[in-house]
């Protein structure tokens, strides 16, 4: 209990720590005070106060952080200025869309990544498809995510399939160097040797000696996901949560970006965090059956 | 040395020079317009077509080559340098100082890379000069490039605290310098190399993506991000397949830089 009582204590400090210095960095970002709006000279002398005033009010971090803080118990996370709307209610539009895409990259990676491994790590005579699956993931790893959204893009190809192209490669990489280590380890041999089925031997044998880092590569993978999805979605033009961070960006919306910077950042340590209890649970399994 | 090794090696080293010698290869600068010959397809006098504006693909594609190739392996080697200082002084000092280096590193990792370097160079002056532009974004990904190699050097370096020989030379009277210089460095320089074998194609990427999205290197100066920023203008490729020059070229540079990366075990 006091364990995860910790984890957790860490993870929400991580998460404001984050941002603050997303705060922070965009308070002393050049230009930062600025407002194009006082350029206007068909504005007041009355209506240029108002505005100075407003942006000093603004450029308090820490009191901004602090009312941020106290609105966020009754759901309130500010409101964007650059899209002129409640923030919650732009997260909660953007959302499902990222949300979606996420879940159909991670699930198609993870099945085509896995797919190809197995046969990788079991078959290593198999050179010609070594040679292929490696070639194949050595160009997917060799373009940037946001030229294979492009490609899916002028081709008319669902967004979700730039995720599961992205994540593939990385996926099978990983797991084709673990599922090989595993196949060539000596209980794999003994067990080969006493007639047991490859099936059972995948599933008996490799997959629990292979799975504390598979689930480790989880969280990674889910990072990298979430880091994908913002040029994946700019280039496509999706409206999810990382074409609003890369606009928020664009248009220095502070509370919008500080508001997504929270967001990934308590979605990644999540993903760590869970993924870490999940391989150490698991290692703990594989040392239990191996005493 | 394999074969394939050898080959990516040679590759690299004809597009290095290719790069660094555009003068012998093309026309005109990449800035010269050819007001007579915009969208002009391949030709003798332009291998590779001109763009919207007349200028001359294939010296775009040479220069951004340039840029690109020069200043990554730069950017690759200010992380390292961070990494190294930041992971040796963790390592070294424990406590308090360890703590917040891993701490820094946390809050570094618990951000997706690609979300931390767009909104960093979102933040900064879009409206620059080229110059000020390609200094802006390699100094960037250098900078934000160094929590994860800072871990692989903190553990190396407090791996190596505890062997014989730094023992020995401890009790021999060595002083922290050179225990340092004479006895850390040499052997943590290995996992250094390898960090820096990683990281080059991984900026050469980040930069592609960021020029992508429009925060990276800014016009006229060409890089592999702005030329691939091309393709977005809705010209069809299979009627222009030569505007794919640019995004072979970095798939094959991207690959030898992953074939060449040494192998070896960097465990001390």
């Amino acid at each position: 209990m006091t364990g995860f009582l910790k984890q957790l204590g860490r993870m929400a400090a991580l998460v404001v720590v984050a941002g603050l210095c997303s705060a922070l960095l965009l308070r002393y970002s050049p230009g930062a005070l600025v407002d194009e709006r006082q350029m206007d000279q068909r504005l007041s002398e009355n209506s240029l106060a108002a505005l100075r005033a407003e942006r000093a009010a603004n450029a308090n971090v820490g009191a901004n952080l602090l009312r941020y803080l106290r609105g966020l118990p009754g759901g309130d996370l500010g409101y964007s200025t650059s899209r002129n709307a409640p923030i919650a209610e732009l997260i909660g539009d953007a959302a499902p869309e990222t949300l979606r895409e996420l879940a159909v990259g991670l699930i198609g990676g993870w099945l085509l990544g896995l797919g190809f491994a197995i046969p990788a790590g079991r078959f290593r005579q198999a050179w010609a498809y070594e040679a292929a699956s490696v070639l194949a993931a050595g160009l997917l790893l060799s373009l940037p995510a946001a030229l294979l959204a492009y490609f899916c893009f002028a081709a008319g190809a669902q967004v979700e399939i730039v995720l599961v192209l992205v994540l593939t490669p990385r996926i099978f990489q990983f797991a084709r160097n673990l599922l090989v280590q595993a196949y060539g380890s000596a209980h794999v041999a003994m067990a080969r040797a006493r007639g047991i089925g490859e099936m059972r031997i995948l599933a008996a044998h490799v997959i629990p000696a292979a799975g504390p880092q598979l689930l480790a590569l989880v969280a990674a993978s889910a990072s990298m996901a979430i880091g994908a999805a913002i040029p994946i979605e700019a280039i496509c033009d999706v409206p999810g949560l990382g074409r609003l961070a890369w606009q928020a960006a664009m248009a220095r919306d502070l509370p919008l970006l500080v508001n997504l910077t929270m967001l990934v950042a308590l979605a990644t340590t999540i993903a760590l965090a869970a993924s870490e209890e999940l391989a150490h649970n698991g290692t703990q399994r594989e040392a239990a059956r191996a005493r | 040395m394999s074969v394939v090794r050898l080959a990516a090696i040679l590759f690299l080293s004809l597009v290095a020079v290719a790069a660094l010698t555009p003068e012998l290869w093309t026309v005109a600068p990449y800035n010269v317009q050819f007001r007579e010959a915009p969208e002009a397809p391949p030709s003798r006098q332009f291998p590779l077509g001109t763009d919207a504006i007349g200028r001359d693909r294939l010296s775009r594609l040479l220069y951004g080559t340039r840029v690109s190739l020069l200043l990554a392996p730069a950017a690759a080697l200010l992380s390292c340098l961070e990494a190294a200082a930041l992971g040796a002084m963790a390592a070294m000092a424990g406590g308090f100082v360890d703590r917040a280096v891993l701490a820094s590193a946390e809050l570094f990792l618990s951000l997706p890379w690609l979300f931390v370097l767009l909104t960093v160079r979102a933040f900064l002056p879009l409206n620059t000069s080229p110059a000020a532009s390609v200094a802006i974004t390699f100094l960037l990904l250098g900078m934000l490039g160094w929590a994860a190699p800072a871990l692989v050097v903190r553990a190396a370096v407090r791996k190596l605290k505890q062997s014989d020989f730094m023992l020995q030379a401890r009790a021999a009277g060595c002083r922290p310098g050179q225990l340092l210089f004479r006895h850390l460095l040499p052997n943590v320089m290995p996992v250094l190399l390898g960090q820096f074998w990683v990281a080059v194609p991984v900026y050469i990427l980040a930069e592609a993506t960021l020029g992508m999205v429009g925060l990276g290197v800014v016009e006229p100066l060409p890089s592999w991000g702005s030329l691939l920023r091309e393709l977005e203008s809705g010209t069809g490729l299979t009627s222009h397949p030569w505007l794919l020059a640019p995004a072979m070229l970095l798939a094959a540079v991207v690959g030898s830089f992953q074939l060449v990366m040494p192998r070896q075990d960097y465990s001390v």
